[in-house]
């Protein structure tokens, strides 16, 4: 009987003083989780679509990295690009031409800032674009698709999704010189659900993939 | 033989004592109250006054009293407890004794024998009349003076003072006292003695607080002086 | 076998080692400070009471504070970071060098609520706005948030007792009105929480500032409680103590309407019916013992009267023919022992009523108990005394002169010749010395089962006989006696045979019994 209630005490003093760490425990400031807190920040990119070419390079995580080249005289960013205003109009530059300077690789101030391509080095060869029955677009490449990566099928697919659309909402197929043809979207916009690139499947599902850990 | 005046209102008390008394050859006078024993006194002249406490109307208390007034005739009372108050009262009043009813006539005829005892002499070789301090004591007479003027003593008091002073400084312990003075046994009641020495001393002492005759000496007994 | 008697209260306890060693334990437990009384409990559990409820409300008040803190710090941070980040331009690719460095220390600047540190990654480009390219505040954990999702997120991490908030935001830009796409650029800013740190140490501070005096105060309620519950136990306590030693009209003032109350009333009720129940005990017994003693006092006339003319009646008994002297001395013989037996019972009345009185003396014990042997003409080689003088103790000599005459006169009508007294003292404890009178005879001794009643009124141990010699109230007078001497007796039987009655007084007793 005596026994029970020391017990019962005893386990009555321990829930107290459980309790009482607890309340008083943790005084000061804790580290936290990470939580998320609202959207992205959007910046301001000058991004106008009448000269500027999107490119897509691969950054040193794997991911993409979309880059501005303009079309205008381009040797120094700064104070060139602001003057580049009046030259070569009449709308959009050409996918062909996207295409083609995609396939020239990142210039110095891309790699300076540790973008590279997964593309090979194509010097002169066609590209055409046109647009594909069902909707979407075809690119007929210069070159082989086998040896691929994905990253360098994704590069291809943003590059030539948003040189038609704005949104780069636009299915993309490529069919290389080995006749070997892949289709797919960019899914790099936030809630893009990309199915990228679908014939190889490498399975990234992330509207922004790249980040593969 | 003895006149014996017998105050009892217990009509078959008075008649047993008195035939019990009388078959023993005592000259007995009976009274059923206070007020005609008391009448009885004067005309009948007793030696001994044998009065129960207990009395209708004037008790016996009262009585023993009056008779102290002006006699010193001897007072054995009769009680029905010996524990009571009123043997006290009645000691202190001027009562000799006291006899426990129910008693056998011998009982109560030894008491009264005891009472009357003629008180003996010192012996021969000794003064009959000694002085001690303002007292005057006279065996032979039995009579004492204090200051030249006659101290009236009922027996008792009077065989106390004599066989306390035959001894002078010498203690005597109640019990001792109860057997010499009293002819009680020596498991008697030692209220006898204390009543009749603050009696005595109510006589002979000039500060009754402080006495010089009659001391006391706790946890003994009394003795007389020394002055 | 002994007879343990009842000497009256204060004698008892002393006489009885055991009973009085148990009633010390009991007062000691009593006068003992309880460690964990009804008032330490109380009283600690206002105070567990108050300090969970101050504690808690402490403890939660600081912990919603500090959130509130926390979170409205964060979300500023957060909020002005984003909107600042907004506010800016960057080329693609974005161009490591002092440009970017400007951006970045511009950013920093507006920091709220405290100046942050702004970290770009951007490819491999590394830029802040300190002094260091790249935190090491900033987690894996929010880096790889930041990668995986375009949403801002933050972390808060404590870094070698320093807390920071981190935060991650991705950024993107627009490629038409409706559409945006992450630019790979992810800005951090790195705030020290230092006076949120602050905040929320004067809040724990002033917590448990408020916490503590509460606690004080909580003790005075606390000791006002266990006062208002203490007082009535103590009235209780003190009423049952006074009830015990026999007041019982000891009562209990009845306050308010609690629990507390209804014990003190319960208690009063059954004070109350205890006094009467006594009461009416009491007076049954009183009227019991008046009667007794009303009918021995109203024997006593008439017997007065008879024993006066017993003589009588004895005397002339020879003068009448056979039958009727036979008959006159019948009654003659009879008279007195009615005598007798009417004297011992107004004695025992007497003490019933707790109306003797001893009229202690200092006496030679040998010289009175040789009276009392004279006396009943006890001196012949029947009765035997072992006396030594120079004992002298405070006695009542009527009293202990019925106490040895009643033993001597009992041993020598039931015992057998000789008949021996012996007187002694003995120390029983230290500075107690007690008076011994033994009385032992030389017949057969007393019967084992007759022991626990020979002091009983007309007890009779010999059942053949109806009528003892005596009044059968002799050896109860003798207890009453011994009693009121403050002192015991005992009987028994001794080895070598003969019944054996143990006088035990104390010898400086102090005059007990008035």
């Amino acid at each position: 009987m005596r026994r029970v209630r020391r017990r019962r005490r005893a386990a009555t003093g321990t829930v107290i003083v459980a309790a009482a760490v607890a309340l008083l425990g943790g005084c000061g400031i804790q580290g936290t989780d990470v939580i998320a807190a609202g959207g992205p920040a959007s910046f301001q990119a000058f991004l106008d679509r009448e000269y500027d070419m999107l490119l897509f390079f691969r950054s040193p995580d794997g991911g993409l990295s979309p880059v501005i080249r303009s079309t205008a005289v381009s040797a120094a960013f700064g104070e060139g690009y602001v003057e580049a205003g009046a030259v070569e109009t009449d709308g959009p530059v050409p996918t062909e031409k996207v295409v083609t300077t995609l396939l020239a690789g990142p210039r110095k101030e891309d790699r300076v800032a540790g973008l590279s391509t997964s593309l090979p080095l194509v010097r002169g060869g066609k590209v055409e674009v046109e647009p594909s029955p069902g909707g979407g677009v075809t690119a007929r490449l210069p070159f082989a698709l086998a040896g691929l990566d994905s990253t360098a099928l994704r590069q291809l697919t943003c590059t030539i999704a948003y040189s038609q659309d704005a949104d780069g909402q636009v299915v993309v197929t490529l069919t290389g010189q080995d006749g070997a043809s892949r289709s797919g979207t960019c899914g790099l916009a936030p809630g893009d659900t990309g199915n990228v690139p679908a014939a190889t499947g490498t399975g990234a599902r992330s509207p922004w993939p790249g980040t593969p850990g | 033989m003895p006149r014996v005046l017998l105050i009892e209102d217990d009509p078959s008390v008075r008649e047993g004592v008195e035939l019990g008394l009388r078959r023993r050859g005592h000259d007995v006078r009976a009274a059923a109250t206070g007020e005609t024993g008391l009448a009885a006194l004067a005309e009948f002249r007793p030696d001994l006054l044998l009065l129960d406490l207990m009395l209708p109307g004037m008790n016996g208390v009262q009585v023993c009293r009056q008779v102290r007034e002006h006699s010193q005739l001897p007072i054995i009372m009769l009680t029905a407890r010996s524990d009571d108050f009123d043997v006290v009262i009645g000691l202190e009043a001027g009562a000799d004794d006291y006899i426990v009813k129910p008693a056998r006539p011998e009982v109560i005829e030894a008491r009264i024998r005891a009472v009357l005892r003629r008180i003996e002499d010192s012996g021969p070789g000794r003064p009959a009349i000694e002085v001690y301090g303002e007292l005057t004591i006279d065996r032979g007479g039995l009579t004492v003076t204090k200051a030249g003027r006659p101290v009236a003593l009922a027996p008792s008091e009077l065989r106390l003072l004599l066989h306390l002073s035959a001894a002078p400084e010498q203690v005597f312990s109640r019990q001792q006292l109860l057997e010499h003075v009293w002819d009680h046994s020596y498991h008697a009641d030692a209220r006898l003695v204390d009543a009749c020495v603050a009696r005595l001393r109510g006589k002979i002492e000039d500060e009754v607080g402080s006495p010089r005759y009659v001391q006391t000496l706790r946890g003994f007994g009394y003795r007389f002086g020394p002055l | 076998m002994t007879i343990g008697l009842r000497i009256g209260p204060a004698r008892r306890r002393k006489d009885a080692g055991q009973e009085a060693g148990q009633g010390a334990a009991a007062t000691d437990n009593r006068s003992r400070i309880r460690a964990f009384g009804l008032r330490t409990r109380l009283l600690l559990a206002f105070l567990l009471v108050a300090g969970v409820s101050a504690g808690t409300t402490s403890a939660l008040t600081y912990r919603e504070a500090r959130t509130a803190l926390l979170e409205t710090a964060q979300d500023t941070a957060v909020t002005s970071f984003r909107d600042h980040a907004q506010q800016t331009a960057f080329s693609l690719p974005l161009q490591r060098g002092a440009a970017l460095e400007d951006v970045l220390r511009d950013i920093a600047r507006k920091g709220k609520p405290h100046p942050w540190v702004v970290f770009a990654e951007y490819g491999s480009v590394r830029a802040s706005s300190g002094e260091n390219p790249v935190s090491t505040v900033i987690t894996p954990e929010l880096r790889r948030a930041a990668r995986a999702n375009p949403h801002g997120s933050f972390e808060r991490v404590v870094k070698d007792g320093v807390p920071y908030l981190t935060i991650a935001m991705p950024m993107v830009f627009k490629t038409s009105p409706y559409s945006v796409l992450p630019s790979g650029l992810v800005l951090y800013a790195v705030m020290r929480l230092t006076d949120e740190q602050v905040n929320v140490d004067a809040l724990l501070v002033a917590a448990r500032n408020g916490a503590l005096p509460g606690l004080a105060v909580a003790l005075v309620p606390g000791l006002i409680a266990a006062r208002s519950v203490l007082r009535p136990v103590r009235k209780l306590h003190e009423a049952a103590r006074s009830m015990g030693s026999g007041r019982l009209d000891t009562r209990i003032p009845v306050r308010g309407s609690d629990e507390l109350a209804d014990l003190a009333r319960t208690f009063n009720e059954s004070a109350g019916q205890l006094e009467r129940s006594v009461r009416e005990l009491r007076e049954a017994e009183e009227r019991a013992r008046r009667f007794a003693s009303d009918v021995s006092h109203e024997l006593r006339t008439p017997l007065a009267g008879m024993l006066a003319v017993t003589e009588v009646l004895d005397e002339d008994a020879d003068g009448l023919d056979a039958d009727t002297a036979r008959a006159v001395r019948l009654v003659s013989a009879e008279t007195g022992k009615l005598a007798v037996l009417v004297e011992d019972l107004m004695e025992i009345s007497r003490f019933d009523a707790r109306a003797a009185e001893l009229n202690a003396d200092e006496v030679d014990v040998a010289e009175t108990i040789r009276k009392t042997l004279q006396n009943r003409r006890w001196t012949d080689d029947r009765v035997r005394t072992d006396l030594p003088d120079g004992i002298r103790a405070r006695l009542d000599p009527r009293r202990f002169d019925v106490v040895i005459a009643n033993l001597v006169g009992n041993a020598l009508r039931h015992g057998g010749t000789p008949v021996t007294v012996r007187l002694r003292t003995e120390e029983r404890t230290p500075g107690t010395a007690v008076l011994i009178t033994e009385v032992m005879d030389s017949g057969p001794g007393i019967r084992p089962e007759s022991l626990p009643h020979i002091f009983d009124r007309f007890y009779k141990a010999d059942a053949a006989r109806t009528r003892s010699a005596g009044s059968g109230l002799g050896l109860a007078i003798t207890l009453e006696n011994v009693r009121l001497h403050g002192g015991t007796i005992r009987a028994g039987n001794r080895p070598e045979g003969g019944a054996v009655f143990t006088v035990g007084i104390p010898l400086h007793a102090e005059e007990t019994g008035g």
